[in-house]
Protein backbone atom coordinates (compact mmCIF):
# COMPACT_ATOMS: atom_id res chain seq x y z
CA UNK A 1 0.00 0.00 0.00
CA UNK A 2 0.87 3.51 -0.50
CA UNK A 3 2.27 5.26 1.69
CA UNK A 4 0.43 9.06 2.59
CA UNK A 5 3.64 10.72 1.36
CA UNK A 6 3.59 9.54 -1.65
CA UNK A 7 -0.33 9.28 -2.38
CA UNK A 8 0.56 13.15 -2.30
CA UNK A 9 3.60 13.33 -3.91
CA UNK A 10 2.93 10.86 -6.66
CA UNK A 11 1.27 13.00 -9.12
CA UNK A 12 3.28 16.01 -8.01
CA UNK A 13 5.71 14.70 -10.43
CA UNK A 14 5.92 11.18 -11.43
CA UNK A 15 2.39 10.44 -12.23
CA UNK A 16 1.51 13.97 -12.96
CA UNK A 17 -2.11 14.43 -13.98
CA UNK A 18 -1.32 17.10 -16.85
CA UNK A 19 2.46 16.23 -18.05
CA UNK A 20 2.49 12.32 -17.83
CA UNK A 21 -1.60 11.15 -18.27
CA UNK A 22 -2.30 14.09 -20.30
CA UNK A 23 -5.64 14.81 -18.62
CA UNK A 24 -7.24 18.69 -17.79
CA UNK A 25 -5.80 20.54 -20.63
CA UNK A 26 -8.56 22.11 -22.07
CA UNK A 27 -8.58 24.27 -19.22
CA UNK A 28 -4.85 24.07 -18.62
CA UNK A 29 -4.67 25.92 -22.20
CA UNK A 30 -7.79 28.10 -22.00
CA UNK A 31 -7.19 29.45 -18.12
CA UNK A 32 -3.12 30.79 -18.50
CA UNK A 33 -3.47 33.95 -20.04
CA UNK A 34 -2.42 35.33 -16.60
CA UNK A 35 -1.86 33.96 -13.27
CA UNK A 36 -5.01 35.34 -11.59
CA UNK A 37 -7.30 33.24 -13.28
CA UNK A 38 -5.00 30.30 -13.06
CA UNK A 39 -4.57 30.59 -9.36
CA UNK A 40 -8.45 31.08 -9.06
CA UNK A 41 -9.09 28.42 -11.72
CA UNK A 42 -6.39 25.64 -9.40
CA UNK A 43 -8.30 26.87 -6.12
CA UNK A 44 -11.85 25.87 -8.09
CA UNK A 45 -10.36 22.48 -8.99
CA UNK A 46 -8.48 21.50 -5.75
CA UNK A 47 -12.40 21.93 -3.79
CA UNK A 48 -13.87 19.97 -6.14
CA UNK A 49 -11.57 17.03 -6.64
CA UNK A 50 -10.43 16.92 -2.69
CA UNK A 51 -14.16 17.05 -1.49
CA UNK A 52 -15.37 14.71 -4.85
CA UNK A 53 -13.04 12.23 -3.46
CA UNK A 54 -13.64 12.55 0.11
CA UNK A 55 -17.45 12.16 -0.76
CA UNK A 56 -17.31 9.39 -3.33
CA UNK A 57 -15.44 7.19 -0.49
CA UNK A 58 -17.33 7.53 2.17
CA UNK A 59 -20.30 6.19 -0.04
CA UNK A 60 -18.45 3.68 -1.76
CA UNK A 61 -19.78 0.66 0.38
CA UNK A 62 -23.39 2.12 -0.52
CA UNK A 63 -23.11 3.22 -3.97
CA UNK A 64 -24.81 0.32 -6.72
CA UNK A 65 -22.20 -0.44 -8.86
CA UNK A 66 -24.68 -0.22 -12.11
CA UNK A 67 -24.97 3.63 -10.95
CA UNK A 68 -21.76 3.95 -9.66
CA UNK A 69 -20.59 6.77 -12.48
CA UNK A 70 -24.40 8.59 -12.48
CA UNK A 71 -23.59 8.54 -8.80
CA UNK A 72 -19.92 10.15 -9.04
CA UNK A 73 -21.36 12.52 -11.67
CA UNK A 74 -23.89 13.68 -9.74
CA UNK A 75 -21.55 14.30 -6.46
CA UNK A 76 -18.97 16.24 -9.13
CA UNK A 77 -21.71 18.10 -10.92
CA UNK A 78 -23.17 19.44 -8.07
CA UNK A 79 -19.36 20.45 -6.30
CA UNK A 80 -19.29 22.46 -9.28
CA UNK A 81 -22.29 24.34 -9.49
CA UNK A 82 -21.79 25.18 -5.90
CA UNK A 83 -17.96 26.38 -6.85
CA UNK A 84 -19.63 28.65 -9.49
CA UNK A 85 -22.35 30.34 -7.68
CA UNK A 86 -19.72 30.69 -4.69
CA UNK A 87 -17.30 32.82 -7.77
CA UNK A 88 -20.50 34.50 -8.77
CA UNK A 89 -21.69 36.09 -5.48
CA UNK A 90 -17.80 36.77 -4.41
CA UNK A 91 -15.41 37.47 -7.50
CA UNK A 92 -18.01 38.22 -10.24
CA UNK A 93 -15.16 39.58 -12.45
CA UNK A 94 -12.90 36.62 -12.47
CA UNK A 95 -16.07 34.36 -12.54
CA UNK A 96 -16.40 36.01 -15.69
CA UNK A 97 -13.18 35.86 -17.09
CA UNK A 98 -13.45 31.77 -15.95
CA UNK A 99 -16.54 31.84 -18.11
CA UNK A 100 -17.45 28.31 -18.74
CA UNK A 101 -14.33 26.79 -17.58
CA UNK A 102 -15.66 26.47 -13.81
CA UNK A 103 -18.73 24.72 -14.87
CA UNK A 104 -16.58 22.25 -17.42
CA UNK A 105 -14.45 21.12 -14.48
CA UNK A 106 -17.41 18.41 -14.26
CA UNK A 107 -16.42 16.93 -17.63
CA UNK A 108 -12.57 17.54 -16.66
CA UNK A 109 -10.86 13.80 -16.72
CA UNK A 110 -8.77 14.61 -13.43
CA UNK A 111 -12.35 15.11 -10.98
CA UNK A 112 -14.14 11.61 -12.59
CA UNK A 113 -10.40 10.04 -12.92
CA UNK A 114 -9.59 10.22 -9.27
CA UNK A 115 -12.99 9.26 -8.14
CA UNK A 116 -13.18 5.91 -10.25
CA UNK A 117 -9.39 4.58 -10.31
CA UNK A 118 -8.83 5.86 -6.50
CA UNK A 119 -11.84 7.09 -4.22
CA UNK A 120 -14.09 4.64 -5.10
CA UNK A 121 -11.70 1.82 -3.10
CA UNK A 122 -10.38 3.64 -0.47
CA UNK A 123 -11.00 4.80 2.44
CA UNK A 124 -11.91 8.96 3.19
CA UNK A 125 -7.88 9.89 4.35
CA UNK A 126 -6.45 8.40 1.50
CA UNK A 127 -9.13 9.65 -0.92
CA UNK A 128 -8.87 12.63 0.36
CA UNK A 129 -4.86 12.99 0.00
CA UNK A 130 -5.49 11.45 -3.62
CA UNK A 131 -7.14 14.36 -4.08
CA UNK A 132 -5.20 16.68 -2.76
CA UNK A 133 -1.82 15.69 -4.15
CA UNK A 134 -3.56 15.66 -8.02
CA UNK A 135 -5.03 19.22 -7.52
CA UNK A 136 -1.44 20.38 -6.22
CA UNK A 137 -0.04 18.93 -9.57
CA UNK A 138 -2.73 20.23 -11.69
CA UNK A 139 -1.90 23.67 -10.41
CA UNK A 140 1.65 23.84 -10.21
CA UNK A 141 1.51 22.87 -14.07
CA UNK A 142 -1.40 25.74 -14.44
CA UNK A 143 0.70 28.35 -12.76
CA UNK A 144 3.52 27.22 -14.18
CA UNK A 145 2.15 27.64 -17.76
CA UNK A 146 0.27 30.82 -16.44
CA UNK A 147 4.06 32.41 -15.39
CA UNK A 148 5.22 31.87 -18.72
CA UNK A 149 2.40 33.15 -20.38
CA UNK A 150 2.35 36.55 -18.19
CA UNK A 151 5.94 37.25 -18.56
CA UNK A 152 5.77 36.59 -21.99
CA UNK A 153 2.89 38.11 -22.97
CA UNK A 154 2.32 40.88 -20.98
CA UNK A 155 5.74 41.44 -19.54
CA UNK A 156 3.52 41.37 -16.16
CA UNK A 157 3.53 38.39 -13.42
CA UNK A 158 0.32 38.03 -11.22
CA UNK A 159 -0.13 41.48 -12.30
CA UNK A 160 3.36 43.37 -11.08
CA UNK A 161 5.56 44.52 -13.74
CA UNK A 162 8.86 41.69 -14.13
CA UNK A 163 10.26 43.69 -17.61
CA UNK A 164 10.85 46.70 -18.18
CA UNK A 165 8.15 48.94 -19.12
CA UNK A 166 9.02 49.29 -22.95
CA UNK A 167 8.49 45.45 -23.80
CA UNK A 168 5.50 45.34 -25.82
CA UNK A 169 4.53 41.81 -25.05
CA UNK A 170 4.03 38.85 -27.11
CA UNK A 171 1.20 38.07 -28.47
CA UNK A 172 1.54 34.05 -29.18
CA UNK A 173 2.06 33.59 -25.86
CA UNK A 174 -1.37 35.01 -25.26
CA UNK A 175 -3.20 33.32 -27.52
CA UNK A 176 -3.98 29.20 -27.25
CA UNK A 177 -0.28 28.24 -29.65
CA UNK A 178 1.29 29.69 -26.97
CA UNK A 179 0.00 27.79 -24.20
CA UNK A 180 0.75 24.86 -26.29
CA UNK A 181 4.25 25.64 -26.61
CA UNK A 182 4.94 26.29 -23.30
CA UNK A 183 2.69 23.07 -22.21
CA UNK A 184 4.86 20.95 -24.45
CA UNK A 185 8.04 22.35 -23.28
CA UNK A 186 7.21 21.93 -19.71
CA UNK A 187 6.41 17.62 -20.56
CA UNK A 188 9.39 17.73 -22.21
CA UNK A 189 11.54 18.91 -19.82
CA UNK A 190 9.33 16.69 -16.69
CA UNK A 191 9.61 13.72 -18.74
CA UNK A 192 13.54 13.93 -19.60
CA UNK A 193 13.64 14.52 -15.60
CA UNK A 194 11.44 11.84 -14.69
CA UNK A 195 12.30 9.44 -17.22
CA UNK A 196 9.16 8.96 -18.28
CA UNK A 197 8.59 8.25 -22.02
CA UNK A 198 8.23 5.53 -24.52
CA UNK A 199 11.35 5.31 -26.31
CA UNK A 200 10.57 2.92 -29.60
CA UNK B 1 -33.09 -9.21 -7.47
CA UNK B 2 -36.59 -7.14 -6.42
CA UNK B 3 -34.53 -6.19 -3.16
CA UNK B 4 -31.73 -4.53 -5.06
CA UNK B 5 -33.35 -2.65 -7.53
CA UNK B 6 -35.44 -1.42 -4.79
CA UNK B 7 -32.27 -0.32 -2.76
CA UNK B 8 -30.82 0.67 -6.58
CA UNK B 9 -33.55 3.31 -6.81
CA UNK B 10 -33.66 4.29 -3.33
CA UNK B 11 -30.38 5.44 -3.61
CA UNK B 12 -30.30 7.07 -6.37
CA UNK B 13 -33.49 9.17 -5.18
CA UNK B 14 -31.62 10.06 -1.90
CA UNK B 15 -28.98 11.27 -3.86
CA UNK B 16 -30.86 13.42 -6.49
CA UNK B 17 -33.25 14.85 -3.36
CA UNK B 18 -29.72 15.51 -1.50
CA UNK B 19 -28.01 17.07 -4.33
CA UNK B 20 -31.19 19.02 -5.39
CA UNK B 21 -32.21 20.56 -1.85
CA UNK B 22 -28.14 21.58 -1.47
CA UNK B 23 -28.30 23.40 -4.96
CA UNK B 24 -31.62 24.95 -3.88
CA UNK B 25 -30.08 26.37 -0.74
CA UNK B 26 -26.88 27.53 -2.06
CA UNK B 27 -28.28 29.64 -5.33
CA UNK B 28 -31.08 30.90 -3.10
CA UNK B 29 -28.82 32.03 -0.16
CA UNK B 30 -26.59 33.55 -2.50
CA UNK B 31 -28.83 35.12 -4.99
CA UNK B 32 -29.23 38.62 -3.37
CA UNK B 33 -25.19 38.72 -3.51
CA UNK B 34 -24.65 38.06 -6.65
CA UNK B 35 -27.33 40.25 -8.09
CA UNK B 36 -25.89 42.83 -6.22
CA UNK B 37 -22.92 42.26 -7.91
CA UNK B 38 -24.25 42.15 -11.61
CA UNK B 39 -26.21 45.45 -10.46
CA UNK B 40 -22.55 46.94 -9.52
CA UNK B 41 -21.32 45.41 -12.91
CA UNK B 42 -23.71 47.73 -14.98
CA UNK B 43 -23.02 50.77 -12.87
CA UNK B 44 -19.00 49.94 -13.35
CA UNK B 45 -19.82 49.85 -17.39
CA UNK B 46 -21.94 52.99 -17.60
CA UNK B 47 -18.98 54.88 -15.85
CA UNK B 48 -16.63 53.03 -18.33
CA UNK B 49 -18.92 54.50 -20.50
CA UNK B 50 -18.56 58.25 -19.57
CA UNK B 51 -14.84 57.70 -19.76
CA UNK B 52 -14.34 57.14 -16.27
CA UNK B 53 -10.94 55.19 -15.50
CA UNK B 54 -12.47 52.33 -13.02
CA UNK B 55 -8.85 50.70 -12.30
CA UNK B 56 -6.72 52.10 -9.85
CA UNK B 57 -3.72 53.17 -11.43
CA UNK B 58 -1.19 51.68 -8.95
CA UNK B 59 -3.07 48.53 -8.50
CA UNK B 60 -4.77 47.52 -11.47
CA UNK B 61 -7.77 46.72 -9.37
CA UNK B 62 -11.42 47.55 -10.04
CA UNK B 63 -12.66 50.97 -8.03
CA UNK B 64 -14.57 50.09 -4.68
CA UNK B 65 -18.48 49.35 -4.63
CA UNK B 66 -18.34 52.71 -2.67
CA UNK B 67 -16.90 54.70 -4.86
CA UNK B 68 -18.92 53.48 -7.47
CA UNK B 69 -21.87 54.66 -5.83
CA UNK B 70 -20.28 58.11 -4.72
CA UNK B 71 -19.98 58.76 -8.67
CA UNK B 72 -23.85 57.70 -8.75
CA UNK B 73 -24.62 59.79 -6.10
CA UNK B 74 -22.55 62.87 -6.69
CA UNK B 75 -22.41 63.18 -10.67
CA UNK B 76 -24.75 60.84 -12.48
CA UNK B 77 -28.48 61.26 -12.43
CA UNK B 78 -30.77 58.80 -14.21
CA UNK B 79 -33.84 59.29 -15.79
CA UNK B 80 -36.52 57.28 -17.53
CA UNK B 81 -37.69 58.43 -21.08
CA UNK B 82 -41.50 57.28 -22.51
CA UNK B 83 -39.83 56.68 -26.35
CA UNK B 84 -43.22 57.49 -27.94
CA UNK B 85 -43.29 61.01 -26.69
CA UNK B 86 -39.69 61.64 -26.03
CA UNK B 87 -40.01 62.86 -22.41
CA UNK B 88 -38.58 62.32 -18.80
CA UNK B 89 -41.62 60.14 -17.09
CA UNK B 90 -42.11 60.01 -13.45
CA UNK B 91 -40.24 57.78 -11.06
CA UNK B 92 -43.57 55.90 -10.14
CA UNK B 93 -44.02 55.12 -14.10
CA UNK B 94 -40.90 53.19 -14.60
CA UNK B 95 -41.55 49.82 -15.36
CA UNK B 96 -38.73 46.93 -16.07
CA UNK B 97 -40.85 45.17 -18.94
CA UNK B 98 -41.68 48.19 -20.67
CA UNK B 99 -37.76 49.13 -20.34
CA UNK B 100 -36.96 45.52 -21.97
CA UNK B 101 -39.15 46.11 -24.41
CA UNK B 102 -37.25 49.66 -25.37
CA UNK B 103 -41.04 51.33 -24.98
CA UNK B 104 -39.16 53.38 -21.86
CA UNK B 105 -35.79 54.41 -21.90
CA UNK B 106 -33.29 55.12 -19.32
CA UNK B 107 -30.83 57.93 -19.34
CA UNK B 108 -27.65 58.94 -17.50
CA UNK B 109 -26.46 62.13 -17.25
CA UNK B 110 -23.06 63.39 -16.15
CA UNK B 111 -23.38 66.17 -14.25
CA UNK B 112 -20.20 68.64 -13.19
CA UNK B 113 -20.93 71.93 -11.46
CA UNK B 114 -25.09 71.87 -12.02
CA UNK B 115 -24.82 71.16 -15.69
CA UNK B 116 -24.79 68.13 -18.30
CA UNK B 117 -21.69 67.21 -19.88
CA UNK B 118 -22.20 63.74 -21.33
CA UNK B 119 -25.26 61.37 -21.62
CA UNK B 120 -25.29 57.75 -21.67
CA UNK B 121 -27.58 54.85 -22.91
CA UNK B 122 -27.95 51.47 -22.63
CA UNK B 123 -27.49 49.57 -26.06
CA UNK B 124 -28.07 45.71 -27.04
CA UNK B 125 -29.32 43.95 -29.31
CA UNK B 126 -28.31 41.05 -31.63
CA UNK B 127 -24.82 39.63 -32.35
CA UNK B 128 -24.66 36.01 -33.95
CA UNK B 129 -25.34 33.75 -30.95
CA UNK B 130 -26.31 36.35 -28.23
CA UNK B 131 -28.03 39.15 -27.27
CA UNK B 132 -25.09 41.75 -26.30
CA UNK B 133 -25.08 44.35 -23.99
CA UNK B 134 -23.85 47.67 -23.33
CA UNK B 135 -24.09 51.29 -22.78
CA UNK B 136 -23.33 54.02 -25.17
CA UNK B 137 -21.95 57.79 -23.89
CA UNK B 138 -22.25 60.57 -26.14
CA UNK B 139 -20.71 64.66 -25.82
CA UNK B 140 -22.67 67.26 -25.21
CA UNK B 141 -23.23 67.85 -28.46
CA UNK B 142 -25.58 64.76 -28.34
CA UNK B 143 -24.02 63.62 -31.64
CA UNK B 144 -20.40 62.54 -30.82
CA UNK B 145 -20.16 59.24 -29.61
CA UNK B 146 -17.61 59.62 -25.82
CA UNK B 147 -17.67 56.16 -25.21
CA UNK B 148 -18.97 53.01 -25.09
CA UNK B 149 -18.80 49.67 -23.70
CA UNK B 150 -20.12 45.66 -24.61
CA UNK B 151 -20.00 44.08 -21.28
CA UNK B 152 -22.12 41.15 -21.32
CA UNK B 153 -22.51 38.72 -25.01
CA UNK B 154 -22.12 34.97 -25.67
CA UNK B 155 -20.44 35.38 -28.78
CA UNK B 156 -17.33 33.53 -29.83
CA UNK B 157 -13.99 34.05 -27.90
CA UNK B 158 -11.44 35.62 -30.18
CA UNK B 159 -14.04 36.31 -32.81
CA UNK B 160 -17.28 38.38 -31.96
CA UNK B 161 -16.06 37.94 -28.21
CA UNK B 162 -13.49 40.56 -29.31
CA UNK B 163 -16.35 43.44 -29.01
CA UNK B 164 -15.91 43.27 -25.50
CA UNK B 165 -12.16 44.54 -25.95
CA UNK B 166 -10.47 47.85 -25.52
CA UNK B 167 -9.05 47.69 -29.26
CA UNK B 168 -12.77 47.54 -30.58
CA UNK B 169 -14.39 49.93 -28.20
CA UNK B 170 -11.71 52.91 -28.25
CA UNK B 171 -12.41 53.16 -32.39
CA UNK B 172 -15.92 54.91 -31.37
CA UNK B 173 -14.83 57.78 -29.34
CA UNK B 174 -15.29 60.54 -31.72
CA UNK B 175 -17.15 58.87 -34.35
CA UNK B 176 -20.25 60.46 -34.93
CA UNK B 177 -24.29 59.30 -34.85
CA UNK B 178 -25.05 62.89 -37.38
CA UNK B 179 -24.63 63.96 -40.42
CA UNK B 180 -23.77 67.54 -41.71
CA UNK B 181 -27.82 67.45 -41.96
CA UNK B 182 -28.79 67.04 -38.26
CA UNK B 183 -30.28 63.49 -39.61
CA UNK B 184 -29.71 60.06 -37.58
CA UNK B 185 -26.73 58.20 -39.87
CA UNK B 186 -26.84 54.61 -40.25
CA UNK B 187 -24.10 53.49 -38.51
CA UNK B 188 -21.24 51.05 -40.32
CA UNK B 189 -18.99 48.31 -38.71
CA UNK B 190 -16.92 47.65 -41.57
CA UNK B 191 -15.47 44.61 -42.54
CA UNK B 192 -12.02 44.90 -44.16
CA UNK B 193 -11.20 48.28 -42.23
CA UNK B 194 -12.76 51.88 -42.89
CA UNK B 195 -9.63 52.80 -44.55
CA UNK B 196 -9.62 50.47 -47.33
CA UNK B 197 -13.34 51.26 -47.80
CA UNK B 198 -13.21 55.01 -47.18
CA UNK B 199 -9.60 56.41 -48.17
CA UNK B 200 -10.52 59.70 -47.27
CA UNK B 201 -12.13 58.24 -43.29
CA UNK B 202 -15.31 58.07 -42.76
CA UNK B 203 -16.62 59.61 -39.07
CA UNK B 204 -19.97 57.66 -39.15
CA UNK B 205 -17.92 53.89 -39.03
CA UNK B 206 -15.42 52.08 -37.25
CA UNK B 207 -13.05 48.83 -38.45
CA UNK B 208 -15.14 45.57 -38.04
CA UNK B 209 -13.42 42.29 -36.65
CA UNK B 210 -11.74 39.54 -38.86
CA UNK B 211 -14.17 36.65 -38.78
CA UNK B 212 -17.19 37.84 -37.37
CA UNK B 213 -19.06 40.14 -39.93
CA UNK B 214 -22.24 39.19 -38.35
CA UNK B 215 -21.54 40.24 -35.07
CA UNK B 216 -20.14 43.61 -36.33
CA UNK B 217 -23.38 44.41 -38.44
CA UNK B 218 -25.35 43.85 -35.27
CA UNK B 219 -23.85 46.04 -33.42
CA UNK B 220 -23.80 48.76 -36.15
CA UNK B 221 -27.69 47.86 -36.72
CA UNK B 222 -28.31 48.32 -32.93
CA UNK B 223 -26.48 51.24 -31.87
CA UNK B 224 -27.97 53.01 -35.27
CA UNK B 225 -31.36 51.73 -33.59
CA UNK B 226 -30.98 52.64 -30.37
CA UNK B 227 -29.64 56.20 -31.14
CA UNK B 228 -32.48 56.63 -33.38
CA UNK B 229 -34.82 55.98 -30.38
CA UNK B 230 -33.60 58.44 -28.09
CA UNK B 231 -32.88 61.13 -30.65
CA UNK B 232 -36.55 62.33 -30.41
CA UNK B 233 -35.46 63.64 -26.72
CA UNK B 234 -32.21 64.97 -27.31
CA UNK B 235 -33.63 67.21 -30.27
CA UNK B 236 -36.06 68.39 -27.97
CA UNK B 237 -32.55 69.43 -25.56
CA UNK B 238 -30.91 70.43 -28.44
CA UNK B 239 -33.61 72.57 -29.57
CA UNK B 240 -33.60 74.98 -26.53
Amino acid sequence: MATAKKIISDPLSDNNPITIQVLGICSALAVTVQMETAFVMACALTAVLTSSNVIISLLRNHIPSRIRMIVEVSVIASLVVIVDQVLRAYLFELSRQLSIFVGLIITNCIVMGRAEAFAIQNPPGKSFMDGLGNSLGYSVILLLVASGREILGSGTWYGLNVLPQNYLGNGLAVLAPGAFLILGVIIWVQRTVTNNFKDD
Amino acid sequence: MQKADRQLITFALTICVTCSVLLSAIAAGLKERQERQVELDRKMNVLIAFGVDTRDAETGRRISAERVEQYFSEQIREVVLDAESGREIAPEDVDLVAIREKRQLPLFKWEEDGEVQKYAFPTSGQGLWSTIYGFLALERDLATIAGITFFRHGETPGLGGEVDRSWFQEQFVGKRLLDDDGAPVRFQVVKGGVENRYPDGNEHAVDGISGATITGDGVARFVTEDFRRYNKFFETIRGS
